[in-house]
């Protein structure tokens, strides 16, 4: 099949041939390869180790982490404003829990309402890591769609598309968070809504990019010549290929995404309280920090710094294999 | 030539600006906010509420809204955008480019200490990368660089305060102040001449105002440099070992010069994009300090313009939105003058 697809008049390269395996053979072969890779990865660099670790377990706790929270998040389950147990008294509150029966300790300590804070920073990956999550990948899938339709029709429309992502990038991210999630009310939805809007244009950048690296290369002349529909062309043989730049980008995103959630609840546009949120943590800690009560903000942004960086750290070794 | 090109890019970014007024003007109207019910209450008689809807102009139409905001047509007799006027808040009443001129250098003044501070940070940093890749210097850069590119800043900003005011205090040690402002209230402010504190305090000769300011001005430029000076570094290390790679350098060192000569040329080209990226993360703070100016206190424009959205003031949020986005464009086009300076492959 491959000696047909050859335009007539043009001579085909070593590279050409290459670019001559149909995608679709490619994903057969390729996954299994870098499958193999990310393993060994995982075993030889420590940092990226250490970031997937961190991931994992932030998804998990997003899964798990209200089922396991020893109290309930939401309701006042002991006194107000309680620091947290002696950390030299852990392993013996550990036993006494675990093997005793004892009620479970306030091991962070409770805030002022009286709320267990432990339990709080465990659920809050169920809002601040579904916000992120789905906002990223919305945004990432849309992002590439538009970015591959404006890379590969260049026409009025996608002029006009690529003039109004110039046009969302050049507006002040935070401010247009803000406006978005407090006038449309503060709610879960319109989070990831307002976060989609602001990172897809990031995507449609990148993909676009891709794509028009990715034009002038042998396959796509191929997939034309065999009679493909310019659409089956675009989306079943220039997206697969244009997909690394996006995926990559995928988890400094949620990063960022996570970030902004928790910066958006930090000054009051983001989830209503008492909702457990690490953002929103932070803040109803935030008056007490200076009167000394350290417990309520510090956990769930130890929680926060420890997960961003995780996700950054796998953005960035995946960054250096594929890039 | 650069004329052309300052023309050309000013042009850009007029049209940017329109396309930006025009979106938040409409998008404000359009979401499902209601600034009326905010201002008269829950239990207003329907006359209240048609009343004020009249007197904030939003029974009219929104094309006829839009005449009014930008002065053309108007239908109030009010000035608008072309008369040089944002309009009144509808919370304070009071003149909206006035109330931006005296938040917006708060903030200027806080962003501009802290970015000078982390790119000549960046600089040594860099520097080191580049004389010995692989050494201490090296590594504490790259971890940082990927560390503290995106950390909480709101989170290291409550951090510091119960370090260098709680913690400090209780010790008994010379501690930062309470994060309560810009000034010790005990002191009267100088007379506004540039907005930034610090200058302004040289300018009238109040070296005790200086000296309060600056105190104030510490914590949150340490935060703000904590944070920002990550992405800095980190692009200050990776164009450094890419130029080390490139062919003048490997002339350079094959002629004979030392390493820290070989580096300082390195860096000279390493340092270009990284000037892009401030400029970047310039725009960003001008609205995304908001965290930082809350926890200090310090008043500035993110301040503002939290305070207006959440009031849904709306030629508030109009008026920061344009304000923010004309400085930050200013401050893209002034980078990317000098950035043609520095580097001598750009043409105009």
């Amino acid at each position: 099949m491959n000696e047909t697809t050859n335009p007539p008049g043009h001579t085909p390269t070593p590279e050409d041939i290459d670019q001559h395996i149909e995608p679709h053979m490619m994903i057969e072969t390729v996954p299994t390869k870098r499958k193999i890779d990310l393993v060994r990865k995982f075993k030889e660099e420590k940092l990226f180790a250490f970031g997937v670790t961190i991931v994992a377990l932030a998804i998990f706790l997003a899964f798990f982490g209200p089922v396991i929270s020893p109290y309930d998040p939401n309701f006042a389950t002991g006194n107000v404003s309680v620091g947290p147990p002696n950390i030299l008294d852990w392993p013996g509150l550990f036993i006494d829990t675990v093997f005793l029966g004892a009620d479970p300790p306030h091991w962070f300590g409770t805030d002022n309402s009286g709320l267990d804070i432990f339990s709080r920073t465990i659920s809050a990956p169920r809002t601040d890591l579904q916000i992120a999550l789905i906002a990223a990948l919305l945004s990432m899938a849309v992002g590439t769609i538009l970015g591959l339709l404006a890379g590969f029709f260049k026409n009025f429309l996608t002029e006009i598309l690529m003039r109004t992502s110039d046009l969302l990038q050049a507006f002040p991210v935070f401010i247009t968070a803000m406006i978005l999630v407090a006038l449309s009310g503060r709610s879960t939805g319109n989070i990831v809504v307002a976060l989609t809007i602001v990172y897809m244009p990031i995507f449609i950048r990148l993909t676009r990019a891709e794509v028009l690296g990715q034009m002038p290369r042998g396959y796509v002349e191929a997939a034309r010549a065999v009679g493909n529909s310019e659409f089956a062309v675009a989306f079943r043989h220039v997206l697969p290929n244009s997909l690394v730049p996006s995926l990559i980008q995928l988890s400094t995103t949620v990063g960022f995404a996570i970030l902004l959630t928790s910066g958006l609840s930090f000054v009051g546009a983001g989830v209503r309280p008492p909702t457990a949120e690490w953002g929103l943590m932070i803040a109803l800690g935030a008056p007490q920090i200076i009167l000394g009560e350290w417990w309520q903000s510090i956990f769930p942004g130890v929680a926060i710094s420890l997960t961003i960086f995780g996700f950054a750290a796998v953005g960035h070794g995946l960054e250096e294999d594929y890039r | 030539m650069v004329w052309r090109f300052i023309a050309k890019r000013v042009v850009i970014a007029l049209l940017q600006l329109i396309g930006i007024s025009l979106v938040v003007f409409f998008l404000i109207r359009g979401l499902d906010a209601d600034p009326v019910a905010r201002i008269v209450g829950l239990n207003a008689t329907a006359e209240a509420v048609k009343q004020a809807t009249e007197s904030l102009g939003l029974h009219e139409a929104k094309l006829q809204q839009l005449a009014n905001y930008l002065g053309i047509f108007s239908s109030s007799g009010k000035d608008g955008i072309m008369q040089g006027t944002l309009g009144e808040s509808w919370v304070t009443g009071s003149s909206i480019l006035e109330e931006v001129a005296r938040f917006l250098p708060i903030t200027l003044e806080l962003i501009t200490y802290s970015l000078i501070i982390a790119f000549l940070m960046a600089m040594p940093l860099g520097m080191s990368s580049g004389t010995r890749p692989g050494g201490f210097a090296d590594r504490f850069t790259f971890v940082w660089g990927l560390f503290a590119g995106s950390q909480p800043e709101f989170w290291w900003g409550l951090m510091f305060v119960f370090v260098f005011f709680f913690l400090f205090q209780q010790a008994g040690w010379p501690s930062a102040p309470a994060p309560l402002g810009r000034l010790n209230p005990f002191l009267t402010a100088p007379e506004s001449i540039t907005g930034f504190i610090l200058i302004d305090a040289v300018l009238r000769g109040r070296f005790d105002v200086w000296l309060d300011a600056a105190h104030h001005l510490m914590l949150p430029v340490f935060t703000l440099v904590f944070v920002i000076s990550g992405p800095i570094v980190k692009m200050v290390r990776q164009n450094m070992l890419r130029v080390l790679r490139s062919d003048y350098i490997l002339y350079a060192r094959s002629a004979g010069l030392s390493r820290n000569k070989v580096a300082r040329y390195a860096l000279r080209a390493a340092l270009a994009p990284a000037m892009t990226l401030t400029a970047i993360i310039y725009g960003f703070l001008l609205g995304g300090a908001v965290p930082v100016e809350l926890i200090y206190s310090l008043g500035g424009i993110g301040e503002y313009s939290i305070r207006s959205i959440l009031n849904l003031d709306f030629p508030a949020i109009q008026g920061t939105v344009l304000i923010i986005a004309m400085v930050s464009l200013v401050i893209y086009l002034v980078i990317d003058i000098l950035h043609a300076f520095l580097d001598p492959r750009i043409a105009f």
